[in-house]
């Protein structure tokens, strides 16, 4: 499976980019609403102040005009008191607390359903009836026209005198005369000399000039002193109409609180506005990112599809530069192969050569002895006799030259060509091996007589490699192995090649071959040196040799596995540290399906 | 029965071989064959040989080694080398330890073969044999030796003056034509030369001057070596001694002192160099040779006509004169 560089980056990258835009999405709306948050407590914050502001502007407001009125009500009553009290109230008062009361004090008060203390109906008849004794007092009518009189178009709209019980000496509101405030707080606290003010809104009250509805009232408790004396001799209630001053006061607010509504108002709106700013910031700082985080994808994605091209180009690069070094490789066992076989040839070569010229020269040799021969034959032929007479003396010399001509018996002349054959068989020999070896003329896959195979390439690899190591071929019987035999003489050549590469001196290569159970086995075993430890684990890596640079490709064994393996069998060894190596090649008698194909 | 011109042993792992030589020589010489180094060795120890031929590629002892083991226990006898794909190695060893007389490749000419076993048993028979080497060299003398060094690179020049020091003179020439002078002007013990100097290949020089003075000693240092350079080198220049650059100086000391006794034994025993009889070389490497040293020699002109070096064209000629006979 290839690695899909372009396809996982573009996955990896978008998703990457989509978590991220969804990440600042998410923490830009978190802002905005935090925003938002923020605006809206600033906001209530504001109305909170404001209200407070308000608040006390108009309880301050209302306090001023109570303390205002009080003092005009403490005025007021000095100057009631000037006027009325010495002449008018104080002998009044004075008759009134002769009244006696203690028999309605006495009255025991109830308790009403819900808890509160309050008088009987006999105590008020009681107190009722006091007040009609005081209004049946002479001076009353005087005092209640004087008090009319005096009061009539000013704000006060009731005045109340209590002698020092706490009775009810005068009220402008007659129906009040001979009540009991004794136990009233305003009242103790003028006896004590104290003024006590209290605003409230009355529905109805009874003022001086007739009944007025839906008004605020000041009413002060306010102590009458003996003239010069700090000793109270009485208490005056006032009650004074309040409702413009308040309505100011109200106007006044209710304007303060529109002012603070129409700033919230605003300021509400400025919220809003600045929210939206906030938003379209947002919207505009995620367009920006997302519109870079594509840009720095394209780029990404331009980069990564270059380099992609780039890897892709480099690993048929390198599949190229694996195939060429693998050919420079075969170009290189084949060389010294073929310098191997060479030499092999030249000896059969040199000496047929030697041979054949001297049996030439031997025939020159012959010619002279043949004629005289035949000549001789001839001349015995025509004769009838037995007895053949020969004049030499014109041949004399020649005959001298034949007999001392040391030329070679014909025997040894059939030896030199005998010898002479020998070394054609030889050259025979190897040329047939050579073809067996590369089977170009044959098909590739074929029922192969691996035995056969072995002694080729046995016999090929004794040409090339070193006299001083002997090939021993032990071979047992094995069935017919379905193979491409040009490949496995590949793989056994280079085999017996790094066996006897192993061996620094004398020493033997061994070739065997048996049956292993349905697999067969081939072994090259070497008395050489042993594969160093450290060196074991890599000898199958590709481009690893321990030869020196440019000697050494690093792919005869990776490419003696890679055959074995395609043949669907296995290739091990083992070896020693001084004794040498075994490599054994397991192969399985029938071609695994793809391999076939 | 003819008289035998010699004895030869053949040696060689291969017996059809063995046959053969036996066959060739046998009408000629009186033949004795070695299957191996060691039966070799064995049996020149028991009898008298003349040449000796063997083989290079043989399982247990190589061909160079059986040879310098040869030059040690028989120095009488000539060597010569049966080759067919050697490696460079085995062949320089053959040279500097096995003092080849011949390289003959196989497969042979048996004519060839035949005359340079005949020659090589002609000189053998004829001439005195070497002493057996030093052990340690001899003191170089400085009025008796001139060593003359050749090569563009001065650091040679620089080695061969630190490894032997003020004991001979030394004289470094950086063209052929600067070499020729001083052979011309003075008498020169032993030649150090690379293959090449600039464009020139110096091997027609090496190989005239052995033919001409056989006397000079030539010692060859060079980078790039081609076996069949190599062994045209053995067989028409009798090459001492053939070295792969770079040198280390300790050898080269003891290989000059080697060098310089050879030709004080060369000198002082009338036939010796004999033994170092050259092959025939084609015909026109003489003239070539004087062409190309000429043609050197004009464009050397321009410097040679500076103030204090008026004397080198004239030496260039005399140097000629003295080597080959002309002007």
């Amino acid at each position: 499976m290839r690695f899909r560089l372009v396809r996982y980056f573009t996955l990896a990258s978008v998703g990457m980019f989509a978590a991220v835009a969804i990440a600042l999405a998410y923490f830009e709306r978190q802002q905005a609403s935090f925003i938002g948050d923020m605006q809206r407590q600033e906001i209530g914050f504001v109305k909170q102040v404001q209200a407070a502001f308000a608040r006390q502007q108009e309880e301050g407001s209302l306090r001023d005009l109570v303390a205002t009125h009080e003092a005009g009500n403490i005025t007021l009553t000095r100057v009631v008191a000037n006027m009325l009290w010495d002449r008018d109230f104080a002998p009044f008062v004075a008759k009134v607390a002769l009244l006696p009361v203690d028999h309605c004090r006495a009255i025991a008060d109830v308790t009403a359903p819900d808890g509160r203390k309050t008088a009987p109906p006999e105590k008020k008849a009681c107190f009722a009836e006091l007040g009609a004794k005081i209004q049946a007092l002479p001076e009353f009518k005087a005092l209640d026209a004087k008090v009319f009189d005096t009061m009539k178009r000013t704000t006060v709209f009731k005045v109340k005198a209590f002698d020092v019980r706490g009775i009810t000496a005068y009220s402008s509101e007659h129906s009040q005369i001979g009540d009991d405030k004794s136990s009233n707080g305003g009242w103790l606290g003028a006896m004590k000399g104290t003024v006590k003010s209290d605003l409230s809104r009355r529905d109805k009250f009874n003022a001086f000039e007739g009944v007025v509805e839906n008004r605020d009232l000041l009413s002060s408790y306010l102590p009458v002193y003996a003239f010069g004396t700090d000793t109270v001799v009485g208490v005056f209630e006032v009650y004074s109409d309040m409702t413009p001053m308040l309505a100011q006061v109200k106007d006044t607010s209710a304007k303060i609180a529109a002012a603070a509504r129409g700033n919230e108002a605003k300021m509400e709106q400025v919220a809003a506005v600045n929210l939206d700013v906030v938003e379209n910031l947002s919207l505009r700082a995620m367009a920006i990112v997302g519109a870079l985080l594509a840009l720095l994808f394209v780029a990404l994605f331009v980069i990564v599809r270059r380099a992609d091209g780039i890897i892709v180009q480099q690993a048929r690069q390198r599949e190229q530069d694996h195939q060429q070094l693998a050919q420079s490789e075969k170009m290189a066992s084949l060389g010294q192969m073929v310098a191997g076989v060479a030499h092999q040839l030249n000896t059969p070569l040199a000496f047929s050569r030697s041979n054949i010229s001297m049996v030439q020269d031997a025939l020159k040799g012959y010619e002279l002895p043949l004629k005289v021969a035949q000549a001789f034959a001839r001349t015995a032929a025509r004769t009838e006799g037995d007895t053949v007479s020969v004049n030499v003396a014109a041949n004399r010399e020649k005959l001298e030259q034949i007999a001392e001509d040391g030329i070679d018996d014909v025997g040894t002349l059939s030896q030199m060509l005998g010898d002479t054959l020998q070394g054609i068989d030889q050259m025979h020999e190897l040329v047939e091996n050579l073809r067996d070896f590369t089977r170009l003329d044959r098909a590739k896959t074929a029922q192969f007589d691996l035995n056969k195979g072995l002694h080729t390439v046995a016999y090929i690899a004794r040409s090339a490699i070193p006299n001083r190591v002997k090939v021993v071929e032990e071979y047992g019987s094995l069935p017919l192995v379905e193979c491409n035999p040009s490949q496995l003489n590949q793989v056994f050549l280079n085999l017996i090649n790094n066996a006897a590469q192993a061996i620094p001196g004398e020493g033997t290569v061994t070739v065997r071959s048996a049956v292993e159970g349905e697999r067969v086995r081939v072994d090259v075993s070497d008395t050489g040196t042993g594969i160093p430890t450290e060196v074991q684990p890599r000898i199958f890596e590709t481009y690893f040799t321990t030869k020196p640079a440019g000697e050494g490709t690093g792919l005869g064994l990776p490419i003696v596995k890679s055959i074995v393996a395609e043949h669907g069998g296995d290739i091990t060894f083992t070896t020693r540290q001084g004794a040498g190596t075994t490599f054994s090649v397991f192969l399985p008698v029938v071609l695994p399906e793809p391999a076939a194909a | 029965m003819r008289v035998k011109k010699g004895t030869v042993l053949c040696v060689d792992d291969e017996p059809n071989i063995l046959r053969s030589l036996h066959w060739m020589l046998h009408k000629d010489f009186d033949v004795m064959t070695a299957p191996d180094g060691h039966a070799g060795l064995e049996m020149l120890r028991k009898h008298d040989f003349d040449v000796i031929v063997s083989d290079q590629r043989m399982p247990g002892m190589i061909g160079s080694e059986f040879l310098r083991e040869a030059c040690k226990v028989a120095p009488r006898a000539m060597r010569i080398l049966l080759t067919g794909y050697s490696d460079m190695q085995a062949i320089l060893r053959s040279i500097n330890e096995g003092e080849v007389f011949r390289f003959v490749n196989k497969p042979w000419s048996n004519e060839e073969l035949s005359s340079t076993v005949a020659e090589a048993a002609a000189i053998a028979r004829t001439q005195p044999a070497p002493a057996a080497a030093p052990e340690a060299g001899p003191e170089i003398d400085e009025t008796l030796d001139s060593i003359l060094v050749l090569d563009e690179d001065p650091q040679l020049a620089g080695f061969v003056k630190q490894s032997i020091a003020s004991q001979a003179r030394i004289t470094h020439a950086t063209s052929m034509a600067e070499a020729v002078a001083v052979l011309g002007s003075e008498s020169v013990a032993v030649i150090v030369s690379d293959t090449r100097v600039g464009r020139m290949d110096t091997t027609p020089l090496l190989k005239v001057l052995k033919q001409r003075h056989p006397a000079i000693v030539a010692v060859v240092l060079t980078a790039d070596s081609d076996v069949d350079a190599v062994i045209k080198l053995i067989n028409q220049g009798q090459v001492y001694r053939f070295v792969p650059k770079p040198v280390k100086p300790a050898f080269l000391k003891i290989m000059l002192a080697s060098a310089v006794h050879k030709h004080r034994e060369l000198r002082s025993t009338p036939g010796l160099e004999r033994r170092h009889a050259v092959q025939a070389m084609p015909a026109d490497t003489e003239e070539k040779l004087v062409r190309a040293v000429q043609e050197e020699a004009m464009r050397l002109k321009p410097q040679a006509q500076a103030p204090g070096n008026a004397s080198v064209l004239g030496r260039i000629g005399g140097g000629l004169k003295k080597l080959f006979g002309i002007g």
